[in-house]
């Protein structure tokens, strides 16, 4: 039941992965378990997708959180009129649909969305029960506002849809989804990284000797932080809401236990030891002279910080310390009759795990542990948000009913629901202003978060999918710390990233090196792994029951002595204590079975941590897991049986999970099992094994071939050069008009593939073709990286890409009647366009298929001259005559000219005519344009040689590419040198070889297939030098190596300028290519001028050639006048003429203006 | 006058343009493509940005009449 229905949707795209003969495997073929397991994986990821996580957790926030927000604030009732009261009954999302009434079908679709620059949103509906007049009237189906829908999640358009509807809507099937469309922009919410919530968490500060344990607590209504910390080896608990620390027995004791015997028991149990660090707890707690639950009480209420709203009656100490204690010190743990018992027993297990922090101070959390984190997702961000603005627009709805109900005598029956809809607004700007900005500030909880939505990354079709994956750490960036950065062994298989190469000590080697930023944000920005799963919040009702029914002891019949006795553990349901058990593996292994047999959700994890004596169980979202294989009396239960019945489409992957062949497990829970990576490997402690070991990469590590091969940090650049590699984007990228976008002309598979490349589906929208690679010296143009191109291959199109680039115009309209409008041509006395307008056609837009040129208008618009004033006799008025208008065209800047591409004409939500021109440049690869292979080795083009000058081999192949040999030894990437061989083998096979990692083509084999074809085993060719036709001295490593082309080209970078404008303030050169600025002289280079002594090419630099100013300085008082006039002294007796910098003569204005006399003293020239 | 209207120049109006003792050209309406249902659509000042077959919101112009030459490199 539990288990999240995999929706077996037909999705063509995976066909090829289930068909009967994939990859030269026939159904018929002997199935060998060990090598074939990994067919699991395209099995998990056709029903999860690579972005699951983000889909499952909008379908969860949409199908359940929202009705869980709703039903907890379901009643709006008036103060007014107490008849009165609105209920919500029921809350439910429709499909996408479009705002204007008029069109013919209201769906829409979210490629419409992005030409047309709306937000795809699909309305939310209430059915409500409320009052009119005397009677009860129920209203279904009441619009109150409008939710951005996610691509591909249940509500959306797309959702199951097949390969050709997806083409007949204008997608792209291999668009992983997972984004919002709000405004025409593609927006993605980062899974956000945090400690989990509800947890306690130890820590120890040795160098103060100090050691806490925290908890946030985080329900509906409040979020709360509780320590309880020592100091100077006493105890005590500290939380906001109180002013000072307060002794912990004095905490327990309010609690209401009251005996010091029975606390003891509770926090220390028999252990002497702890008995022996508490004792004076108990002391100090007595010198407060508070023996009993009131005086405990009445203490804690004089330390609480209130904050009554005004009109409220003064509560007594005795009532603030009962409702601190009840609602806001561990806020998570809800209070029934003032029966804290459940508080206390938490409490005093936070306060023995101080103990034991105090006695052994290895006995400590570990915050950067994934166990102990909890991933946020785009739907739990948006429930808060939901939930902020539902409350907003319930206030609202009451006060403006209230407005109406004040008024004595209404002259017809009041209508609740005529004020409901105005404020739906609120809700749909609401969410589309949180998720167009990306600042979530919700005022209840204090939250205010900048950057949370990103913009999709359309660069290429990789830097899309790794954006999906994409993992933000809330820690601060400008922490020292070394620790959340750094690599952890959990991290395995959930998400990988390398740690920047200089702090590699921390690293771990079991963990794969991958794909995060260099830098700043280096090891916050992790990846997830390509088999991860992230949890959404499961019932924790039922398994409740669950617990006591396996025999667990409640915890409310247990003494303190039960408790910490030796062979008890206690049974923590999401950090909560409910019972203990003495058999904790057994009641472990019993959940298991459950889970294994479906009875329970497959996503509940179950384990045991020997060193706190607790049984976890954990339901709630956030948690990352992964499915593993289960290992049975050293059998892997996925036999060849299974495998046989994958491949044949008989069995899915859940069918996997439903018969308990495979299971999800959590970070936690991988501590309790043994698990092999291959099938021999499997010990007789073995619970697990690995479906696949190059699952620990993620989407973007994946394309590397023979990453295993390399050294660590070259795979951490491939992954981030990958997302710059220019090449296909998605099956719609000529449909699509974005801001930029780079294609390359004729993009190719790789030679060398590997089975991410597969399952990602890179292979159908790559970015590279694979170049023939000489490995050798040629020309000195080479050096530092440099590459050597082929002429010809460029006129073949090797590199070739292009370059769209979109502008907008919107014609406006303005308050009074007046709006934008387009102009025509104008022409000269021939009649002929004036060269500005040479492309516009009569309606003052550009003809499809024109050149456009520096200088030339492409969109003519003009703007009234009188947009600003108010005119509200304009109705009935003269028509505006074309005086009234002012040009306002869009001019092409560009020194390389472009082509019109398209030009759109449509309408946004505002009804404002929308024209998008979209420009297109076709590139060839130049001096300077960067490539790179799939190994982090970068270099820029450094001369492009004629092929009669090229080397060429026996058999007439002359290089793509000529590559410096000296890349290889410092960057020590092998795995590119296996790469061209296997490549090479590839080429004179006729096959695609793999390189996937810790797998793919043997070397062994590679060299026999050269062999076999009469080349050399190590991938080396005897050249002809083209130039001087003697046969080179070496043999030269040679064949076809994957290059991607990177979107840094000189023809966007290329900058120069001798004068040009000024920046208005100062008079300096502006700065920047887009301002055409100047090259700055910065203070750098100043001091080396300085050192150097000379001074007049200084003053050429910094003054003359820059801002040089003509002031007159009086020399009587040393201030500036003007025209040969001291204003100060009424004189114009000592008045000099000097050059000084604008930037000088402006300081000295603002200082005067501060009442500082700056006085120039002048001095002889020279 | 309707709110949603697409305003085509009127190139008669066009600053400048007696003045300069312009030639009579002929005016033939500019035809746009509905992105829907490809039909083609021409749009006065006053129309709405709508296709007139199917009332799709999105049209594209048509390619030039003009010759245009490229540079094969």
């Amino acid at each position: 039941m539990a288990i999240e229905k995999g929706n077996a949707r037909p999705d063509a795209s995976f066909n090829e992965l289930l068909q009967p003969v994939y990859h030269g495997k026939k159904i018929t073929d002997a199935v060998n378990t060990a090598e074939d397991k990994w067919l699991l994986l395209p099995a998990f990821l056709k029903i999860k997708g690579l972005v699951k996580q983000h889909l499952d957790s909008f379908n969860y926030f949409v199908n359940v959180d929202l009705k869980k927000i709703v039903r907890a604030n379901e009643r709006v009732v008036s103060d007014v009129d107490p008849e009165f009261y609105l209920k919500y009954l029921d809350i439910r999302v429709g499909m996408p649909q479009r705002k204007d009434q008029n069109s013919l079908s209201t769906e829409i679709t979210p490629h419409e969305c992005r030409l047309r620059d709306l937000t795809y949103a699909a309305p939310i509906f209430v059915d409500v029960e409320y009052t009119r007049g005397k009677k009860i009237v129920i209203h279904k189906g009441l619009e109150i506002g409008r939710m951005p829908i996610m691509l591909r999640s249940e509500r959306c358009v797309l959702a199951g849809k097949s390969e050709t509807e997806m083409a007949k809507l204008m997608e792209c099937p291999l668009d992983p989804g997972g984004y919002f469309i709000v405004n025409g922009t593609e927006k993605v919410i980062l899974v956000q990284e945090q400690l989990s919530k509800n947890r306690i968490i130890v820590e120890a500060d040795e160098k103060k000797g100090i050691f806490q344990a925290s908890v946030t607590s985080s329900t509906h209504e409040r979020k709360s932080k509780t320590y309880i910390l020592t100091k100077h080896g006493k105890i005590y608990l500290k939380h906001n809401s109180i002013t000072e620390d307060i002794p912990i027995v004095l905490v327990l004791k309010a609690c209401g236990i009251q005996s010091d015997f029975e606390i003891l028991q509770l926090v220390a149990g028999a252990d002497s030891r702890y008995q022996e660090v508490f004792a004076i707890n108990i002391e100090e707690c007595a010198k407060l002279n508070v023996f009993t639950q009131q005086q405990a009480l009445e203490y804690l209420g004089t330390k609480v910080k209130t904050s009554r709203r005004p009109m409220s009656p003064r509560l007594s100490a005795l009532q603030e310390g009962l409702e601190a204690l009840a609602t806001t010190v561990i806020a998570h743990i809800t209070v029934h009759n003032l029966d804290f018992r459940e508080k206390a027993i938490y409490m005093a297990i936070m306060t023995r795990r101080v103990l034991m922090a105090m006695v052994n101070p290895h006995l400590v959390d570990d915050r950067d542990y994934v166990g102990n984190k909890r991933l946020e997702l785009a739907g739990q961000l948006l429930s808060l948000l939901f939930e902020d603005l539902f409350k907003k627009f319930n206030n609202d709805f009451k006060t403006s009913i209230d407005k109406v109900l004040k008024k004595p005598n209404r002259t017809n029956e009041f209508d609740a629901l005529l004020n409901i809809t105005i404020h739906s607004n609120n809700i749909t700007m609401g969410m589309n202003r949180a998720i167009s900005t990306g600042n979530w500030s919700l005022k209840r909880f204090k939250m205010e978060r900048a950057g949370v939505t990103h913009v999709l990354s359309r660069l290429s079709y990789i830097s899309a999918l790794g954006m999906m994956t994409r993992i933000s750490s809330q820690f601060e960036k400008t922490r020292k710390v070394s620790g959340p950065r750094s690599l952890q062994p959990s991290q395995f298989g959930m998400r990988r990233y390398i740690v920047d190469f200089r702090r590699a000590s921390n690293a771990n080697d079991e963990v794969c090196p991958s794909d995060t930023p260099e830098g700043e944000a280096c090891g916050l920005v992790k990846n997830l792994a390509l088999m991860t799963h992230i949890t959404t919040d499961d019932e924790e009702e039922p398994i409740k029951k669950l617990i006591y029914v396996l025999g667990a002891e409640d915890i409310s019949v247990i003494s303190g002595h039960e408790l910490h006795a030796p062979g008890s553990y206690g049974i923590f349901l999401n950090g909560t204590v409910l019972g203990i058990t003495r058999t904790p593996v057994k009641f472990v292994t019993r959940f298991r079975n459950l889970r294994r047999k479906g009875r329970v959700s497959a996503f509940i994890s179950f384990y045991i941590n020997h060193h706190h004596k607790a049984v976890h169980i954990a339901t709630d979202g956030g948690r990352i897991c992964r499915p593993l294989i289960i290992v049975d009396k050293q059998k892997s239960l996925v036999t060849a049986k299974y495998i046989q019945a994958l491949k044949e489409g008989r069995m899915q992957f859940d069918d996997f999970l439903r018969k308990g062949l495979v299971e999800y497990l959590d970070v936690n829970e991988e501590n309790d099992c043994n698990i092999a990576i291959y099938e021999h490997e499997i010990a007789s402690t073995t619970t697990h094994l690995e479906i696949e070991p190059f699952t620990i990469l993620g989407a973007v590590a994946g394309l590397i071939p023979y990453p295993h091969h390399n050294q660590s940090p070259r795979n951490t650049y491939q992954c981030a050069m990958g997302k710059q590699a220019i090449g296909a984007i998605a099956y719609n990228q000529l449909q699509r008009i974005d801001t930029l976008l780079y294609l390359m002309v004729y993009p190719q598979q790789p030679m060398v593939k590997t089975r991410t490349i597969e399952l990602i589906q890179y292979d159908k929208l790559p970015a590279g073709q694979n170049a023939t690679v000489a490995v050798m010296s040629y020309s000195g143009y080479d050096i530092e990286d440099a590459l050597v191109l082929n002429k010809a291959s460029i006129d073949r199109g090797f590199g070739r890409c292009q370059v769209l680039r979109k502008n907008t115009t919107t014609l406006k309209r303005y308050s009074n009647q007046t709006h934008d409008r387009l102009d025509g041509v104008k022409r000269d006395q021939d009649g002929n366009p004036i060269f500005k307008h040479a492309i516009l056609e009569q309606d003052g837009l550009p003809g499809v298929g024109e050149q456009v040129s520096t200088g030339m208008v492409y969109v003519n618009k003009q703007v009234p001259n009188n947009a600003g004033d108010n005119l509200l006799g304009a109705q009935g008025g003269p028509a505006p005559s074309a005086d009234d208008y002012k040009d306002s065209p869009v001019i092409y800047k560009s020194p390389e000219p472009s082509y019109i591409d398209k030009v759109l004409l449509t309408s946004s939500e505002s009804e404002q005519p929308l024209i998008k021109v979209l420009l297109r440049q076709t590139r060839r690869p130049e001096l300077g344009d960067k490539f790179s292979s799939r190994h982090g080795q970068k270099g820029v083009c450094g001369v492009i040689v004629q092929q009669e000058d090229m080397p060429f081999s026996d058999s007439g192949v002359c290089p793509d590419i000529i590559m410096n040999p000296h890349g290889f030894p410092s960057r020590m990437t092998v795995g590119k040198m296996i790469e061209l061989i296997s490549g090479k083998a590839g080429v004179l096979d006729g096959s695609l070889q793999y390189g996937t990692a810790f797998g793919g083509s043997k070397l062994t084999d590679m060299a026999k297939i050269l062999v076999d074809k009469g080349y050399s085993y190590s991938g080396k060719d005897m050249l002809t030098s083209g130039i001087t036709g003697e046969c080179l001295q070496a043999y030269i490593f040679f064949g076809p190596i994957y290059y991607q082309k990177l979107k840094h080209m000189v023809l966007d970078k290329m900058h120069a300028r001798a004068r040009g404008p000024r920046a208005v303030l100062t008079r300096q050169p502006t700065e920047g290519r887009s301002r055409d600025g100047g090259l700055r002289l910065g203070e750098m280079e100043r001091d080396c001028l300085i050192a150097y002594g000379a001074s007049q090419l200084l003053l050429e630099r910094l003054m003359i050639s820059s801002d040089a100013f003509e002031v007159d300085v009086c020399g009587q008082c040393g201030l500036m006048g003007y025209n040969g006039w001291c204003t100060t002294c009424q004189s114009a007796k000592n008045v000099y003429k000097l050059t000084i910098p604008y930037a000088a003569k402006l300081l000295f204005q603002e200082l005067l203006s501060m009442n500082v006399a700056p006085r120039l003293k002048l001095g002889d020239a020279f | 006058m309707n709110r949603e209207s697409f305003v085509p120049p009127t190139s008669q109006t066009s600053s400048g343009a007696a003045a300069a003792g312009r030639a009579f050209q002929p005016v033939q309406a500019i035809t746009y493509l509905c992105a829907s249902c490809a039909a083609p659509n021409t749009l006065n000042r006053s129309d709405p940005v709508r296709c007139k077959e199917c009332g799709h919101r999105v049209l594209y112009k048509q390619r030039t009449r003009r010759m245009v030459q490229f540079e094969a490199r």
